[in-house]
């Protein structure tokens, strides 16, 4: 084993500690913001700490809890879509040729190259028409947009790398279709759908242009709140549900860290 | 039940869902663009978007926010990428933060940026702390500014997590082996990275790439919050022009939306083209 | 058979029963004239959703957690208050819904609104109108007032209903600038020797384009010669000399003029950082509720200026294709009561300027009001008074932001 210079060493845990602290800054303020009462310039830290922004963003009136919900909602609503969709149209991908497989993997990628505006225009013109604008079956509707294809990008790649042959043995061995998925497809896919699951939904809790078009301001997901507030000058307030919006996110992570770790399945799907 | 048939079968909710939703709302956009509202279709929006002299200046800084962003995104991707990958102090900070990050939506990153870069931001008030500084005018101007400095912060800030995650995965997939022979056989530490390991993960790369590309040029939060009065974001210009009164404005701002959708298919295009090329 | 169609009946009738006792209120006409009981009636258990600018969150406190309870305590009806950025999103979307031929099941209830806005609506009949004298609280209201019979110049003519009133004012901070420039000349003159301190928000942010109109009346000589319907000529000649002065002072305003902030949120944000040091604000409320919160500091004063500030009146109106006009009526009827008018005229909740008679309200409500204090970072109403300038009809406000984006915002 080659053994690394001092410098070189000491420049990566440079480099290290310098990737943490800039990963880590731009939460520092919001944090700070939200126990605060009044901030300005130049004080580094606030003159008056306060409770009120929480008490605030956590009252019923704020809006804030009631569109935590929402945005939660929408975010499973989509993802369970996309996870029903998604799988079939991966295995399709992945395992198998077909005349068309190209065409069919320039649509699935499309609605991840082209921008969303330029789709939720378009698509405002025809929920409007349909009906579907400032509902939520609309907004969830639309976020399937940039969920589905990451969905279908990592069940195609583990697809890529799942052999067939196993189920055709448990078939001859006079499995039944139910139990052949129960039983084998799906342990050996299920990480990779908790994966897309996991991004689809994440994509969807972060959506802010798709809702803001169709749900026209009625369907108040946490982003628009949270661009609301700080946009009327609450930047307190702003920080708070900054935090509530981020912390789900903490929780989920330092619960599942085990299987967030980067998997080879789903970079062998980006191709 | 024919392969084909079931392969159709699967597929089939995927592709209309996009196929509806996706394809029929750039069809829906390019019809509305091109109606002129009596008779007959007319190219006459795309005439006015073409001479509108905010269109021009709008669509170069755009493309100026995303093609910056992730060129730096790429390259601190791959950097965050192999410092993750080796061994040594700080990993598993890094990776969960990576993680974290990956949660973390663009709207708190942007403000957050705002609150840190603005001229009376932290660093400003940093700057006047240590003396550095005297009023807020004597930092940088790094928000709200022509170049979009604040906005291409931020975006670097989100983007190198997202590809750098891709990237790290696509690398312990590849594994160590192929860089190591090279160095066996003399190679330096940057000649096995640039020969061997950077074209094993340029498809993940390029991927990934073209993702944050696609997402920087049309996000409208990011420079909603953070950018200049003039000029604006394409999207920013784009979502202004379609809630403007007059309604005859409408096919303008959809004509913009399919220039916009036009352009990003040519990058597909481009992409998928070179992904095929090399295998 | 008979036994038949009879049950039929009955079965239709306890279906339509339930959707009857929460009836959709769409039909305006039939809500003219009605007795009061009978439209609070109608509109009991309902929703209104209420469409309104979202940039100062006392306001959306007040809307939604005093007029909101009330609402519901008194009348059961939901109150769904919809922030806006732009008081024209609520505009378009009821045209885009008139253009599809939706003409009963509007998104919109209500909308906060004066202006160019409320024109656009009234000419393109897009709203509901004639129902004021049903409201009871219109009794306070005094329509002969020609600032309150006339949004910017268009007559009202029972389309809408006020709610409070406005002047604009600066502000700057008296412990590090105790003389203020107090006229717009003066105010140029300062600018040119201060240079980075001072900015305006883009129009068509409102208070922005409001700044704007008081340059341009000055370029004008006064405000005189130019009420009245637009007069293409008469504007060119006043709009070159704004769009001269403008230019002429780009470059000593902050961020040299190359970048302007969107809106009046950013420019206070500047202000209270010391980034530059002037604010303004159609509603100088604003300026107390901002220092109360440890927005702006304690030594913000306000000011008014001796060429005088432009003075306006705020409505709400409905849309004719809302189908919660009952509702939409409750809740118009309660923002003019004078209790919801006094809580508004409160320093701690919004501070500003009543849009009906006091003296036409109950003796205790008349002697709270004029007992109420007032904030010291806020000039008084009266104050400013005398020194309103009316504002201009709606085709020259359109005609000066356009001009503004095109020779000056570039």
């Amino acid at each position: 084993m080659i053994r690394d210079p001092w410098w070189f060493r000491a420049l990566r845990g440079f480099a290290a500690g310098a990737l943490i602290l800039w990963l880590i800054l731009p939460l520092v303020p919001l944090v700070i913001w939200s126990f605060a009462r009044g901030w300005r310039y130049p004080d580094l830290l606030p003159q008056n700490w306060s409770l009120q922004a929480w008490e605030v963003a956590l009252s019923g009136r704020s809006g804030v809890l009631e569109s935590l919900w929402v945005t939660g909602l929408i975010a499973v609503l989509a993802t369970a879509l996309a996870v029903l969709i998604g799988v079939p149209a991966g295995r399709a991908l992945g395992l198998h040729r077909f005349p068309g497989k190209a065409a069919v993997e320039a649509l699935i990628l499309a609605p991840l190259i082209v921008p969303g505006i330029a789709v939720a225009l378009g698509l405002h013109a025809v929920f409007l028409d349909l009906g579907l604008t400032n509902t939520l079956a609309g907004v969830v509707l639309v976020h399937l947009i940039p969920t589905l294809p990451y969905m279908i990008l990592v069940m195609a790649g583990i697809f890529a790398n799942y052999d067939p042959e196993i189920e055709e043995q448990a078939r001859s061995l006079g499995a039944s279709p139910l139990a052949i998925f129960r039983f084998v497809t799906l342990p050996a896919v299920l990480p990779g759908i908790v994966v897309g699951a996991l991004f689809a939904f994440l994509v969807s809790w972060s959506q802010y242009v798709l809702t803001l078009v169709i749900g026209g301001g009625r369907v108040l997901t946490l982003p628009l709140v949270l661009f609301n507030f700080a946009t009327s000058g609450r930047n307190d307030i702003a920080g708070a549900i900054s935090i509530l919006y981020v912390a789900p996110g903490l929780v989920v992570l330092i619960l599942t860290s085990r299987h967030l770790a980067a998997r080879p399945a789903f970079a062998a799907g980006v191709r | 039940m024919t392969q084909n048939l079931r392969i159709a079968l699967m597929l089939a909710p995927a592709v209309l869902v996009i196929g509806l939703l996706f394809g029929g709302a750039l069809v829906v956009a390019l019809l509305r663009s091109l109606d002129t509202g009596d008779a007959g279709f007319s190219l006459a929006a795309y005439a006015r978007v073409l001479a509108n002299p905010d269109f021009l200046p709008s669509f170069a800084l755009t493309f100026h926010i995303a093609f910056t962003s992730t060129i730096l995104s790429a390259a601190f991707g791959v950097g965050a990428a192999l410092l993750i990958r080796g061994s040594g102090a700080g990993r598993g900070a890094m990776t969960f933060l990576f993680q974290l990050n990956l949660t973390v939506p663009h709207v708190v990153g942007a403000i957050g940026m705002l609150y840190l870069f603005s001229q009376s931001g932290s660093f400003a008030r940093l700057g006047h702390a240590i003396g550095l500084i005297e009023r807020p005018a004597d930092f940088p101007a790094l928000v709200f500014d022509p170049h979009a400095i604040g906005i291409i912060l931020h975006y670097v800030w989100k983007e190198v997590p997202f590809i750098g995650t891709v990237v790290l995965a696509q690398m312990q997939a590849i594994g160590p082996d192929h860089e190591a022979s090279a160095r066996s056989l003399g190679a330096s530490r940057w000649q096995a990275f640039r020969h061997v390991l950077l074209p094993l993960i340029l498809p993940g790369l390029l991927g990934a790439s073209a993702i944050s590309f696609a997402f920087a040029f049309g996000a409208y939060e990011i420079p909603a919050i953070l950018g200049a009065s003039h000029p604006q974001a394409l999207p920013v210009l784009a979502w202004r022009s379609y809630t403007a009164t007059d309604l005859a404005t409408r096919p303008d701002a959809l004509a913009m939306t399919v220039v916009i959708a036009l352009l990003s298919g040519l990058m597909l295009g481009a992409y998928l083209r070179a992904a095929r090329r090399r295998g | 058979m008979k036994k038949r169609t009879t049950l039929a009946l009955l079965a239709s009738a306890l279906f339509a029963a339930p959707l009857g006792a929460r009836a959709d209120t769409s039909d305006g006409a039939s809500l003219i004239g009605q007795n009061w009981e009978a439209v609070v009636a109608a509109a009991r258990g309902g929703t209104v959703n209420w469409f309104m600018w979202g940039g100062a969150d006392n306001i959306n406190a007040y809307v939604t957690g005093y007029i909101g309870g009330v609402l519901k305590e008194r009348y059961d009806i939901t109150l769904n208050q919809v922030p806006l950025t732009d008081t024209a999103e609520a505009v378009n979307l009821t045209l885009g819904e008139q253009k599809s031929g939706n003409t009963d099941e509007g998104a919109v209830d209500m909308i906060w609104i004066n202006g160019e806005n409320f024109r656009t609506m009234k000419q393109g009949k897009l709203v509901f109108c004639g129902y004021t004298s049903t409201l009871p609280n219109n009794a306070l209201i005094n329509w002969n007032n020609p600032a309150i019979s006339n949004d910017f110049g268009v007559p009202v003519e029972g389309c809408e209903v006020p709610w409070s009133r406005a002047q604009f004012a600066f502000a700057r901070d008296s412990a590090t600038l105790s003389d203020p420039p107090r006229s717009i000349p003066a105010l140029l003159d300062w600018i040119r020797a201060n240079p980075g301190q001072f900015t305006y928000p883009a129009p068509p942010d409102f208070n922005g384009a409001a700044f704007v109109r008081h340059v341009f009346y000055f370029a004008a000589g006064g405000h005189g010669a130019l009420l009245g319907p637009f007069d293409a000529a008469k504007f060119d000649v006043a709009a070159a000399k704004t769009w001269a002065i403008l230019n002429e002072i780009e470059p000593y305003l902050w961020r040299e003029g190359v970048t302007y902030p969107t809106s009046i949120t950013q420019l206070n944000e500047l202000f209270a950082n010391t980034e530059v040091a002037l604010t303004f604000d159609y509603d100088p409320a604003q300026f107390g509720i901002a220092v109360d919160a440890g927005r702006f500091p304690a030594t913000v004063r306000s000011y008014g200026l001796t060429d005088g500030t432009l003075a306006n009146t705020n409505y709400t109106l409905i849309p004719f294709n809302s189908p919660n006009k009952a509702a939409a009526m409750v809740l118009q009827n309660l923002l003019l009561s004078p209790e919801a008018q006094l809580e508004k005229a409160r320093p701690t909740v919004w501070g500003t300027v009543p849009a009906i008679e006091m003296d036409r309200t109950p003796a205790d409500v008349q002697a709270e009001f004029a007992g109420l204090p007032s904030h010291p970072s806020v000039v008084p109403a009266a104050e400013l008074a005398p020194l309103a300038l009316p504002e201009l009809q709606a085709g020259w406000i359109s005609a000066i932001e356009k001009g503004w984006i095109e020779n000056v915002g570039r």
